[in-house]
């Protein structure tokens, strides 16, 4: 049954002393899809990978593999494979040792296994480095020996906790297209949990955005990036300007300056505060001042990064990050600019006092 | 090679230049370089150069000596296999979070080792001695239990806790995160253990062997409370120099525990060196170890359990023997045997005058000694290196005889004297607190220094300053080691004590073969009790920030 729920939590709670590390946690993971659990540290997300791995058991709620209840199961006896964001080789076995050892635990013949380890290795273009140990490796090898080790055993859900964390910035853009493409030959069923969010969107099939023990979205990356459920949401993941607006009748006004914004756009009420999310690069920018549907800032700031030139603009006593995609050749903006964009490209939530607190303090 | 050879000693003619620019670091280089060739080097010299050929003939060829180094090696391997299993067990089981009882036991293990070793062999011959609470007493047995049996036992006793020690520590680095996977992965229970804990603490168990065996084979004060007939090298060395007057046997025979001890001493510091696979791996999200299984968890339990009631009971039964009339014969609760030892003796003082002595002195040399060797550049310092962790190899009895040869004739002229014993307490023990300041060191970078020296400060302002208060903790732990040590030790000084210099370790030994079993115990119990005193004191003018033996 592809595209069905082959792992459920269903109502998940998991405390640590007062501490709700999982507060009531709903997940469905698709059959052979890979799916991310995003969010900053201390969200809850490790702690999830541990209780479907069974290091720890839930207070409250089910975990279900394949509709079976996994309540009360220990680890080894759940088809659940776990790669450790530190690896957890065992440093005293070689290669050849470590990828066989979940295999010598099911007692399967001596050829069998040798010809287990050496497919795998070749899988993960480990070939050749059969006898030298965990710490004669690179950190990507040792990567990939760790997911070696974990598909051997061919589990029926791969856990991947954090697993990039422990390399460098070039090699992580290398190895997590490694991970996608053998997920997908593989065709195994993996969460996969990071606080990276580039890593997430790159990678998934389908991402749980978590804050504080709870889900707040779950949807494809292009759902999670375009279409944040909440400004939480819209700022952990990629970049945002959130703005406090007003909602009227036939627009939105920020400050002074009035926006038309078609009313089917707006999920708020009129007369309602609202806050406003728009993204760096649905920002155009121009040499101002100018008429037109444009609105007058003023730069503030800017930073030349090559790709892209970003901007930070003062409008109406609200900071605004604008990228200036290919500036090659173009000269760069001061004083007064010329800002516009797509109002389709505007995300609007009602505006409540908890939010507003966050926004200040983030700027 | 020459052009190496030239540029060496290019080198260290630059090196020494820039010493004689600081005459204070120069002055105290010289000091402690001296000091370490005199009372270390010079003593092993002696002991190597005092037998002629004929006696070391008489080592090799004379069935009485190959004998006593059968004896000296089987008990060794012994009380090294046992003990090393004990210490495990101990570690084990303290390393698992709901073992119960867990904080107790780590308390148990390692009151051997602020007791004196010989408390065991002492309480050993109160319960099956001649007569012994539990064979003459209780069962009227007249035997005589003496031999490799007992002393098998009380040597594992007293010398577990040095496994222990080492072991815990090995434990307690190995990543739980690797037993998370093996059980993800599938394996449980005894599978686990065996495929997985049990190898990653092997190099911890070798390395508890060899320092368990250095101890176990060059012990003196159990083999000559419970051996009885049953010899062994250190007991003869004794017996050689005390009743025959014979230096160059004694000689002979420290040398021939000399070596077995050395190549243990460099297996373990130099051999098992990075073979360690406890190497720290930075953060690990999975802190706590997996829980024991009951059964597993029952019998930890029950294995320590066995083993503190035991240990346990060895010092009740010599603290019950000090207030006894006449043990095994009139058990009137008196207080005689601490008059005639304690109140009117000079040797518990004394003890306690030559430990505080050796390890006031002794902490501050290691300090300076470790900072010299590994901070300043100058000719020769590997071998000053080598005279300093050099004396955990040495067996004591050889630097008894040694000091006897060294130190008998001018220029320096010290037997008889308590300068002798304070010597042979800070110089047996400086290699632990050497090598606590130089790992305490090691983990200062020079760039610290450095710093300190660029914004102005000189270098004693810098040692001041910056150095010290970062290897205060090992400071204060050579401190502490120090003085347990010093208090405890019999093997060197009882060669060196004369009369008025008596100390306390040393007439329980005189007092225990004279068989006044009541005032040996009052001596014990005494000693026992000033050494929990003087840690009490310690460690409340430290406000409780001492740590001492991982507790």
């Amino acid at each position: 049954m592809p595209g069905s729920a082959h792992v459920r939590l269903e109502n998940v709670v998991k405390r640590f002393g007062e501490v709700r590390a999982v507060a009531g946690v709903s997940l469905d993971i698709a059959r052979r899809s890979l799916t991310t659990i995003l969010g900053p540290s201390g969200c809850g997300k490790t702690t999830i990978l541990r209780l479907i791995a069974g290091f720890l058991e839930a207070d409250e709620g089910d975990i279900l593999i394949d509709g079976a209840s996994q309540r009360g199961l220990p680890p080894y006896l759940r088809k659940t494979s776990t790669v450790f964001q530190e690896y957890a080789l065992f440093p005293h076995m070689s290669v050849f040792d470590n990828v066989a050892y979940g295999l010598r635990l099911r007692r399967l013949p001596r050829a069998t296994v040798a010809e287990k380890v050496r497919h795998t290795l070749s899988l993960l273009k480990l070939d050749g480095l059969e006898g030298r140990f965990p710490r004669e490796l690179s950190g990507g090898q040792q990567q990939r020996v760790a997911l070696a080790r974990s598909l051997i055993v061919e589990p029926e859900v791969l856990l991947m906790d954090e697993p990039l964390s422990n390399l460098d910035a070039k090699l992580r853009v290398s190895v997590r297209t490694e991970i996608r493409e053998i997920q997908q030959r593989v065709g195994i069923t993996t969460l996969y949990v990071t606080h990276d969010q580039e890593e997430a969107l790159a990678i998934s099939d389908t991402i749980a955005v978590m804050r504080e023990g709870r889900v707040m979205q779950v949807g494809t990356p292009r759902d999670i990036y375009e279409r944040p459920a909440d400004p939480f949401v819209a700022a952990f993941v990629g970049q945002v300007n959130l703005l406090r607006a007003r909602v009227e009748e036939d627009g939105l006004r920020i400050g002074p300056l009035r926006l038309p914004v078609p009313p089917e756009a707006t999920p708020v009420e009129p007369g309602r505060d609202a806050i406003l999310a728009l993204r760096p690069e649905a920002i155009r920018i121009g040499a101002g001042p100018a008429g037109g549907d444009g609105l007058t800032g003023q730069v503030v700031s800017r930073t030349y990064l090559g790709t892209t030139v970003r901007y930070r603009i003062e409008l109406v006593g609200q900071s605004l990050t604008v990228d200036d995609h290919d500036p090659a050749g173009k000269p760069l903006l001061h004083g007064q600019v010329v800002v516009s964009f797509d109002p389709s490209r505007i995300r609007l939530w009602p505006a409540s006092p908890e939010m507003l607190q966050q926004m200040e303090e983030r700027t | 090679m020459a052009k190496a050879t030239t540029a060496r000693a290019w080198t260290d003619a630059l090196l020494v230049r820039r010493l004689t620019v600081d005459p204070l670091g120069l002055g105290a280089i010289i000091l402690v370089v001296g000091l370490l060739a005199v009372f270390v080097l010079f003593p092993v010299v002696r002991v190597l150069a005092q037998p002629g050929p004929a006696e070391w003939m008489r080592l090799l060829t004379n069935p009485r000596w190959l004998r006593l180094s059968g004896n000296t090696l089987l008990i060794a391997t012994l009380s090294t296999v046992s003990a090393v299993a004990l210490g495990f067990l101990f570690a084990y089981a303290t390393s698992r979070p709901d073992v119960p009882l867990r904080r107790f036991f780590k308390l148990v293990a390692i009151l051997p080792l602020v007791s004196p070793p010989f408390m065991g062999g002492l309480a050993f011959i109160l319960l099956f001695g001649r007569r012994g609470l539990v064979t003459y007493s209780l069962l009227g047995l007249r035997s005589d239990i003496y031999g490799w049996h007992g002393l098998w036992m009380v040597q594992t006793l007293a010398f577990f806790p040095i496994a222990y020690l080492t072991l815990a520590g090995v434990l307690r680095r190995i990543n739980p995160t690797l037993e998370y996977a093996a059980q993800d992965l599938g394996a449980h229970g005894f599978r686990l253990f065996r495929t997985v804990t049990l190898p990653l603490a092997t190099p911890g168990l070798v390395s508890a062997a060899l320092l368990v065996g250095i101890y176990t084979l060059s012990d003196f004060g159990n083999p000559m409370l419970v051996g009885g007939a049953f010899k062994v090298l250190a007991t003869e060395t004794y017996t050689q120099v005390t009743g025959w007057g014979d230096l160059g046997m004694a000689s002979a025979l420290s040398a021939a525990l000399l070596l077995p001890s050395l190549v243990l001493f460099a297996l373990q510091r130099y051999w098992l060196e990075g073979r360690s696979y406890t190497t720290v791996t930075g953060k690990g999200s999975f802190a706590d170890p997996l829980p024991t299984p009951g059964p597993v968890r029952w019998a930890l339990f029950a294995g320590c359990g066995l083993v503190a009631v035991v240990l346990l009971a060895t010092y009740a039964v010599v603290f019950v023997g000090a207030f006894a009339k006449t043990w095994g014969v009139n058990w009137r609760p008196t207080l005689e045997n601490f008059e005639y030892t304690v109140f009117r003796g000079r040797q518990l003082w004394n003890s306690i005058r030559f430990a505080g002595i050796a390890a006031l002195a002794g902490s501050v040399f290691a300090v300076v000694a470790a900072f010299l060797i590994h901070r300043k550049r100058f000719p020769g310092r590997v071998v000053a290196d080598f005279a300093a962790v050099l004396p955990a190899a040495l067996p004591g009895t050889l630097i008894g005889v040694g000091y006897i040869l060294a130190f008998n004739t001018p220029p320096l002229t010290l037997t008889g004297t308590g300068t002798i014993i304070v010597a042979a307490m800070l110089f047996r023990t400086i290699p632990v607190g050497y090598r606590a300041a130089v790992a305490g060191l090691s983990q200062i970078a020079p760039s610290i220094e450095e710093g300190a020296a660029d914004l102005g400060a000189r270098p004693l302002r810098t040692l001041w300053d910056v150095t010290l208060p970062l290897i205060r903790s090992a400071f204060t732990s050579a401190l502490v080691f120090t003085f347990i040590r010093s208090m405890n030790t019999l093997s060197a000084v009882i060669f060196l004590v004369s009369p008025g210099n008596v100390v306390a370790s040393a007439s329980i030994l005189a007092l225990a073969e004279h068989g006044d079993w009541g005032q040996a115990s009052a001596m014990a119990a005494s000693l026992m009790s000033a050494v929990f005193l003087v840690l009490l004191l310690f460690r409340l003018l430290t406000g409780g920030r001492m740590r001492l033996f991982e507790l």
